[in-house]
């Protein structure tokens, strides 16, 4: 009796109930009342202190029903009812849990007061349910911003089309030197403006993403020294209104190899985005100085102003995070030194900032050297040098008129574009070039057209009213699996992330000018994909065929894995209509300078002469490209890039596999003539028999 | 006096408390305070010339950690089946919900309720996914318990669907 007694005051105080269940919905007590039960049911009370308590409570009501289940089968274990709460006369709430149990061959409900626990239980629900929704909210958050990002990314590309067009329409003209050198200016700062959206669309759009180093990042190199002349050249005017000297350390030999993983653009924005912080934190008549140290495998970079170093409470955490900014004088939105981070991060180097010994502030950044040639980006590369913000912009051959070279076959081109503006300015381009070019609206314009005239090839704006672009391209792909033919379609798009890459793949197009583009990758593009984009009949071009074509190694590089050249014959006759008399001209041709010009690059190669490097292998891999020899044009193209980029590392190489690619083409072209002049000998032995 | 039990169902934080809150006690808090359990509220109401005590089971939100249980159910005359406009979502976790409900509770007088009209300009539930919806026979009710815009209405109608009026 007295373990008994213990053990109900035990439940008793624990907040347990424990009634028998007597029969007729009435439930009797074990031990102790509790007087909880009292309060909350007062009314269902009967003389004995028995308990009616279906009628106690609703849930109660509905949970006897499977305690009646339960005590009327063998289970073992208990029927259990979830937390219920129960309000008292007074209004006070309390949380109850019930169960349905077999004891000592009696049926009984046991009820519990979580009173003691429930605050507790309901703070873990409610930290996991929060946490849920902050992370619903967060996702939400992103995937708002990157909409954003794409519309703006999109909206700013369009006017940039028209400029970067009107620009180069404006420097066919004979201009006098200022002109010439304002439209030079104009142009390169349309470039730069391009690149930065571009540059923030790929670092942010992957950041979001969680993507690790893509490929242009993977394979990139960058002259960080030509990085810094850069800067400080575009920043000079800003430092100077301020009173600010800005210079490179002049201890720095910029003659030297600078070469570090990377590449020109984003460097470009890194320095920029310093060199603004710093502009911001520096007082009038002092310095900010770029300098760069040799650390062996890695160079370190960094920006030295003479402001007041950082705030105490910033941690260099604090000061790259995003969206952070300066307490004092903030920048704009706090995302310029995080995308610093990220992108220096993503390279594979480090970033940090620390206040100098003696005053000001330092940021640092450091990148591994690369032997790999930098890229180039379509900028005036400064000459080696010291640069401060004294010098003069450099502007090379001012007055010359830019050399517009007639294509090696004029072609017929469709242009379906929407804008009237982006239309003209395409075709006027591509007329000037020596194109025939036929223009249209939209997508249901340009079927129409097709169904009328024979086209080389389709430019084809993505987004159109009536029929969007990759609307009209796979009803074309459709139409064409009856006829064998393929027509080449290019996307003229703003739209470069990967995700429209596919798209465009799924719908069957062979290439894409993203916009704004520049006048000479438009016409490298077209022209290499009129002829050789018809290689890909009948077969969906695999997945990273598509490549944004911004300069002519792009343009050549992108159709590698869309078809190798099987058949040389078969594409001459494809790309001249044909015509054997003009194949049989441009063989010998051909044939008779590639030697020449094979040698011109040897030698260029031996010279260590990058200028002339240039020229030799741009102008091989024109010839090239008319034979469809896409390995040998992506060797040449190789070769120009490293001599734009006056970096000659590996050049050795690339030759060798240039030389094997030529002796490759040159022994199927000279197959095509002994042929021909073993068939014409049968014919005639055959006259004489 | 006619007594009807209605369920509140729909996944966490979708406002269901709310609503019955709002409803019963003409009341609203805006910290979201997440229901482990069910609690049952009355209230009465006149309704095609009779009153109508509305049982009212408020029942925790179904998410991961919480399954519901369906014999809670038992002796439903009908149910609000809640869902945030501000996160689609709830939709799809609110229909799955009604798959299991209806396959158990039979046809039982129910209405939609697409919840925090107040922040419409943030809704992911737009026109178009209402329109399929009222396609499928659901009856929708755009309810804010915060400004209490629809509530009453809302809870009058399924009164009415539930008296077969």
């Amino acid at each position: 009796m007295a373990a008994n007694s213990i053990l109900e005051s035990f439940l008793t105080n624990q907040g347990y109930a424990l009634f028998e269940h007597t029969g007729n919905g009435l439930f009797r007590p074990i031990g102790e009342y509790p007087k909880w039960c009292e309060k909350l049911w007062k009314g269902a009370l009967a003389k004995d202190k028995s308990i009616r308590l279906a009628e106690a409570s609703p849930l109660l009501e509905n949970f006897l029903i499977d305690a009646e289940g339960f005590w009327n089968s063998n289970r073992e274990g208990s029927a259990n009812s979830p937390i219920w709460s129960e309000r008292d006369s007074a209004g006070h709430e309390t949380q109850l849990e019930a169960a349905a149990l077999h004891l000592d061959g009696k049926n009984v409900l046991l009820l519990r007061n979580l009173s003691s626990t429930f605050a507790e239980r309901q703070k873990l629900y409610q930290a996991a349910r929060d946490s849920l929704l902050e992370h619903e909210r967060l996702l939400r958050e992103i995937q708002k911003k990157e909409i954003l990002l794409h519309c703006i990314i999109h909206d700013l590309s369009q006017p940039l089309t028209a400029m970067r067009g009107c620009f180069s329409l404006m420097g066919l003209e004979d201009l006098t030197a200022d002109l010439r050198r304002m439209v030079e200016t104009g142009q390169r700062e349309s470039n730069r403006q391009e690149q930065m959206i571009r540059g923030i669309l790929q670092a942010f759009s992957a950041d979001l993403a969680g993507q690790e180093t893509n490929a242009d990042a993977a394979f990139g190199a960058a002259d960080i020294a030509a990085c810094a002349q850069r800067a400080v050249q575009e920043f000079s005017p800003a430092f100077t209104e301020k009173g600010i000297r800005l210079l490179v350390d002049p201890s720095v030999d910029l003659t030297r190899d600078w070469t570090v993983v990377g590449d020109d653009s984003r460097l470009d924005r890194i320095l920029g985005n310093l060199l603004e912080n710093a502009l911001r934190y520096s007082p009038k008549g002092t310095s900010v100085m770029i300098g760069l140290e040799d650390r062996g495998k890695a160079v370190l970079a960094f920006v030295d102003d003479q402001g007041p170093g950082l705030p105490k409470d910033q941690t260099p955490d604090k000061l790259f995070a995003l969206f952070a900014k300066g307490s004092d004088k903030p920048g704009k939105a706090g995302l310029g030194l995080y995308f610093c981070k990220i992108t220096v991060e993503r390279w594979g180097g480090s970033i940090g900032a620390e206040t100098k010994p003696k005053g000001g502030t330092r940021f640092w950044f450091r990148l591994s050297r690369t032997t790999k040639p930098a890229r180039i980006t379509g900028k005036s590369e400064s000459s080696k040098g010291q640069a401060t913000s004294g010098d003069a912009p450099k502007i090379s051959a001012a007055s010359s008129r830019p050399h517009l070279e007639q294509p090696a076959k004029r072609l017929r081109i469709l242009v379906a574009e929407d804008t009237n503006e982006n239309r003209e300015l395409v075709s006027e381009l591509l007329k000037k070039r020596g194109h025939t070019v036929v223009g249209v609206a939209d997508g249901r314009q340009a079927i129409d057209a097709l169904a009328k005239d024979p086209f080389d090839l389709v430019l084809m704006d993505e987004q159109m009213p009536v029929m969007d672009g990759l609307e009209a391209t796979r009803a074309i792909r459709r139409g064409e699996k009856s006829t064998g033919r393929h027509q080449v379609i290019v996307a003229l798009t703003g739209n470069v992330t990967d995700e429209d890459k596919e798209q465009r793949i799924a719908a069957g197009m062979d290439g894409f000018v993203p916009k704004p583009f520049e006048m000479n990758a438009l016409f490298d593009t077209v022209e290499f994909l009129a002829t050789a984009g018809n290689q890909v009949i009948g077969a969906k071009p695999a997945a990273g065929a598509l490549r944004p074509s911004t300069a002519t190694e792009r343009a050549a590089a992108s159709l590698e894995l869309v078809a190798p050249i099987q058949d040389v014959a078969a594409h001459l006759r494809r790309t001249t209509g044909d015509n054997e008399k003009l194949i049989q001209t441009l063989t010998k041709s051909f044939l008779s300078d590639a030697p020449k010009r094979l040698s011109a690059i040897r030698s260029a190669i031996a010279a260590k002469d990058p200028g002339k490097l240039d020229t030799a292998a741009h102008a091989f891999k024109g010839s090239l490209g008319i034979f469809g020899a896409l390995k040998a044009v992506s060797a040449a193209r190789a070769l120009e890039a490293m001599g734009r980029a006056r970096n000659l590392n590996g050049a050795d190489a690339e030759f060798s596999a240039l030389e094997s690619e030529f002796k490759s083409l040159e022994r199927q072209l000279v197959a095509m003539r002994p042929r021909k002049k073993a068939q014409a000998k049968r014919s005639r032995s055959g006259r004489r028999k | 006096m006619i007594a009807k039990k209605i369920c509140m169902l729909g996944t966490n934080a979708v406002g269901k408390t709310s609503l019955v809150q709002r409803f019963v006690h003409t009341h609203f808090s805006d910290s979201y305070i997440t229901n482990i359990g069910v609690m049952i509220e009355k209230k009465v109401v006149h309704a095609n010339n009779k009153d109508v005590e509305l049982v009212l089971w408020d029942i925790y939100g179904e998410d991961s950690f919480q399954k519901v249980q369906l014999s809670y159910l038992r002796g439903m005359s009908g149910y609000f089946l809640v869902v945030d406009g501000t996160r689609l979502h709830t939709l799809d976790d609110a229909l799955a919900l009604n798959e299991r409900v209806s396959g158990t509770a039979g046809k039982v007088p129910a209405l939609l309720v697409i919840n925090k009209v107040d922040l419409a300009p943030q809704w992911e539930i737009g026109p178009d996914h209402q329109a399929k919806l009222a396609e499928s026979g659901w009856e929708i009710f755009l309810t804010s318990a915060k400004t209490g815009e629809k509530v009453e209405d809302a809870f009058a109608r399924l009164t009415m669907k539930m008296l077969g009026a």
